[in-house]
């Protein structure tokens, strides 16, 4: 057991410096990118160029700038904005993490339970109406954009229907934090929540769907019925046990990936300052330690939501226990 | 009225009392329309934040606004609405300058009893290390504005050691200070009015403070702020009004300020009365509405900037003068202000001195008739001047920024440009690198589409530093001269007026509306448009009040 582990968290350092170093080559290979320029700001001498970028470390080989960095980040944890002068990254990050966190956990318990929900019932009807809504509804949410329904929604909410009983309650944009308060935390995030699922919820549904519907021609499912249990046992015992396995493993990869920073579209538009509308913030102006730390962080979370996923796995199917 | 509180004897005291509550007597009307507005807090929204709150760094229009009510300098532009906003008062210092010894030494006497907001008097030590601070921080404008201070070669060189030794002189005993220049400079007294030239605590780091508040002298302080979520400002506990035109006491109590969100999500807010301004321009496609629904909370003011093309003069085509006055020839100046979303927000523009600015003449040598202003395009005479050049079929590529109207005009252009006979192409670029991109020489950029808004209210703040020699730097990020245009006789003419400036104005700016007119013969750059400011702002606001340096005044609005 001890040595799965190191040989993930080996994995992970790999991987880890292996996209920082892509990450600082291509900043320094983008042309208009020059780091001293931008701070020294708008029509500067070049003495004053000169002078930032030495006292920024600017001027030494990329590979000792790419030393400080990390030592900065890891050891010392003082590295500061090349934009926000003197914000320090570390905190910075930290402090929009709960944020992100609040948001794509509190989606993925919805998209969850109601992509399980709508992937068994569709195939529990099969090809009958309730399918036939369900599989179309799905399709819907899958093809529209989360930028665009969340902008519907804030249309409705914040602004045509705002002052009528049904969204009179809804909160102005942005976040409240749940030390602060549990209930405003709750309702500040209702509709980014309903937002950010819908897509996986629509998404889920269908491939939960269709593995079940596979499930139905394995030998097993014919033994399970033949040894005459009922129906509903056979669907939610056997047939989606093994079919919700391909779904764990994708909900590791999204929910790494959206606690990364994935979830920028939605973050942006419900006004919420996580992690994603920093790393895009970061990469708008070009402030390479922010981009650099948002950039670990994000493969940090999939590479361990990735093993976390592996971990469920062998819970869930009991083959995947034997060698 | 100032009142000067003097350590007095009782007697003058009782004396002082009685008079104060005479008065209040006499006029209770005043005191209550004083009153009545003070109190309440602001909520200001803004899609992301600027950076360091350092007044010495920060070189944002956004947070340069909030400094006319947070710092103060020695001068300062009038914090009133108008035209009037473009005259410098004096602030920390009792009067303006004494200037002597032809126009190099400035004396300023302090005013007494100004405090900074850690309760500290501000003293002749505060001025001397601001301007020392101003090289050690490496400010963005200290080798562009206070270059001419004697000593600031050796601060440019080695900043730490500044000392600005000869430059500044504090007597501390008098109260004053004297600013010694190397040669006459008639536009100090604005870049002292820069929040760049802020007096801070002389104990400040000697480094950029980054997002910690440094005190001020200004009616408001910042509490606290998180450049990813929010500020806040309150009343400066040690403040007390000196002078209403240099830094009035604010009608509101507390000023928050939100980061994040969309301008689309801003708008809402305002709308349902959650937000009472926002700082980014509201979204084009939703001014129609905001006309009908919202007539009263939107305000319109003309900038003191310019949307421009710079052409790059030396590389093909445009090297040849022809060539860059066929493309001024042919574009049609009232499309491009529809671009930008119609003659409510923009007005055409064929010179490079914006309307009301000094030295603007009314001038366009580029249009059917030419005269005072444009008429419309004269194709002919583009293609006339095209033909000649013997450039025709040339490739040109145009570097816009990825917002919609930046794009929209680079689309116009490559049209014209082929109706002209050209090969065009557009290139876009993330806003935030095209800025630096098209200004250096490594990326041969031909032609592009950028912005300049006015420092301070003077010619040479648009003609010296687009269009001079100096400002020109081949090969680096940090080249405003984007053109690339150094003509040594226009160059010559430029520091001439300058120089006149600081005895005769009126003679200089007559020469600058001449040397705009030279600068647009020779066409380094398409002048598109001069831009609107439009505030958004909620019911509740009252005494919007705009200045052509800080735009809205904060501080003299009231929400009660």
């Amino acid at each position: 057991m001890l040595a799965v582990i190191l040989s993930r968290l080996a994995r992970m350092v790999v991987v880890m410096v292996g996209i920082s170093v892509i990450t600082f080559l291509i900043f320094f290979a983008t042309p208009g990118a020059d780091p001293a320029a931008r701070i020294a700001g708008r029509n500067a001498a070049p003495e004053t160029v000169t002078a930032v970028r030495h006292d920024f470390g600017l001027d030494r080989p990329i590979w000792v700038q790419y030393g400080v960095m990390m030592r900065k980040m890891f050891v010392t944890g003082d590295l500061t904005s090349f934009v926000n002068r003197g914000q320090k990254i570390v905190p910075t990050l930290t402090a929009a993490a709960p944020v992100t966190l609040s948001l794509v956990a509190g989606a993925a318990v919805l998209w969850m339970a109601l992509g399980a929900a709508t992937g068994i019932i569709a195939a529990a009807f099969k090809d009958r109406l309730p399918d036939k809504i369900l599989m179309g509804v799905s399709m819907m949410a899958v093809a529209m954009p989360v930028f665009w329904v969340g902008e519907m929604v804030n249309l409705v909410t914040q602004s045509r229907l705002h002052d009528t009983w049904a969204f009179s309650w809804v909160p102005p944009l942005g976040y409240v934090p749940l030390s602060e308060s549990p209930a405003r935390w709750f309702l500040a995030l209702v509709f980014p929540w309903i937002t950010l699922s819908f897509l996986y919820i629509g998404l889920y549904g269908r491939m939960l769907r269709t593995g079940i519907i596979e499930t139905y021609q394995e030998d097993y499912i014919r033994t399970a019925r033949a040894k005459g249990l009922t129906a509903r046992r056979v669907l939610l015992k056997h047939a989606t046990r093994a079919a919700i396995i391909p779904v764990v493993i994708m909900f590791g990869m999204d929910f790494g990936v959206l606690v990364g920073g994935a979830a920028v579209l939605t973050e942006v538009v419900f006004g919420l300052n996580g992690v994603g509308r920093l790393t895009y913030q970061a990469l708008k102006v070009l402030d390479l330690p922010m981009i650099m730390a948002a950039v670990l962080y994000a493969s940090f979370f999939v590479v361990l939501a990735n093993a976390v996923v592996d971990l469920l796995c062998i819970l869930i199917d009991p083959r995947l226990r034997r060698k | 009225m100032i009142t000067k509180l003097t350590p007095a004897r009782p007697g003058r005291w009782a004396a002082t009392v009685a008079t104060i509550a005479l008065l209040a007597g006499l006029a209770p009307g005043f005191a209550a329309a004083q009153d009545a507005h003070r109190g309440g807090t602001l909520r200001l929204v803004s899609v992301s934040s600027q950076g360091t709150l350092d007044p010495h760094v920060n070189y944002t229009s956004q947070f340069w606004q909030l400094y006319a009510f947070l710092y103060d300098g020695l001068v300062g532009f009038k914090k009133v609405g108008g035209p009037e906003s473009k005259e410098v008062v004096a602030d920390l210092a009792a009067a303006l300058p004494e200037v002597s010894n032809d126009g190099k030494t400035y004396t300023f006497t302090l005013r007494k009893g100004v405090k900074f907001s850690n309760g500290k008097e501000m003293t002749t030590d505060d001025v001397e290390a601001s301007f020392q601070r101003i090289f050690k921080v490496l400010g963005p404008t200290a080798g562009t504005f206070y270059n001419g201070i004697v000593g600031a070669d050796q601060c440019l060189a080695a900043p730490a050691d500044c000392t600005l030794a000869g430059g500044i002189v504090a007597d501390k005993a008098a109260g004053t200070v004297t600013i010694n220049l190397v040669a006459p400079d008639p536009e100090f007294l604005f870049k002292l009015s820069a929040p760049h030239a802020s007096i801070l605590p002389a104990e400040t780091t000697a480094k950029d403070n980054g997002n910690a508040p440094i005190p001020g002298t200004g009616a408001y302080m910042v509490k606290s702020y998180d450049p990813n979520n929010s500020m806040v400002i309150v009343r400066n506990p040690a403040f007390s009004e000196w002078s209403k035109d240099a830094q009035p006491e604010g009608h509101v109590d507390e000023i928050d300020y939100t980061f994040g969100g969309t301008e689309e999500a801003a708008v809402n807010a305002i709308l349902n009365g959650q937000a009472d301004w926002m700082f980014d321009q509201p979204p084009a496609d939703r001014l129609a509405e905001l006309s009908t629904a919202a007539p009263d909370q939107i305000h319109l003011a003309p900038l003191s900037a310019w949307w421009y093309a710079p052409m790059n003069v030396n590389l093909a085509p445009f090297n040849d003068v022809r060539v860059r006055q066929a493309l001024n020839y042919a574009i049609d100046r009232d499309a491009l202000v529809s671009l930008f979303g119609g003659p409510a927000l923009a007005q055409p523009v064929c010179q490079v001195l914006p309307p009301d600015f000094p030295g603007h003449v009314d001038q366009c040598q580029y249009t059917l008739d030419p005269g005072d202003s444009w008429s419309a395009p004269d194709m002919d005479k583009a293609m006339q001047l095209v033909e000649e050049s013997g450039t025709k079929g040339e490739k040109v590529t145009i570097v816009t920024e990825d917002n919609a109207a930046s794009r929209g005009i680079g689309t116009y252009l490559q049209s014209v440009l082929s109706d002209l006979g050209y090969e065009a192409a557009v290139q876009t670029i993330s806003g935030d690198i095209q800025f630096t991109y098209i200004q250096n020489t490594n990326n041969k950029v031909q032609i592009s589409i950028s912005q300049w808004y006015a420092d301070y209210p003077a010619a040479s703040n648009f003609l010296n530093v687009l269009f001079g020699c100096d400002s020109f730097h081949p090969g680096s990020d940090a080249s405003i001269n984007i053109a690339g245009f150094c003509d040594k006789g226009i160059d010559d003419r430029m520091k001439a007026a300058i120089a006149l400036g600081a005895t005769d104005p009126a003679a200089a700016d007559a020469e600058w509306a001449k040397i705009d007119g030279a600068v647009m013969e020779a066409a380094p750059a398409l002048p598109l448009f001069t831009p609107k400011q439009v505030d958004l702002l909620s019911t509740r606001v009252g005494n919007y009040a705009f200045s052509n340096q800080y735009h809205w005044l904060i501080a003299n609005a009231w929400v009660q």
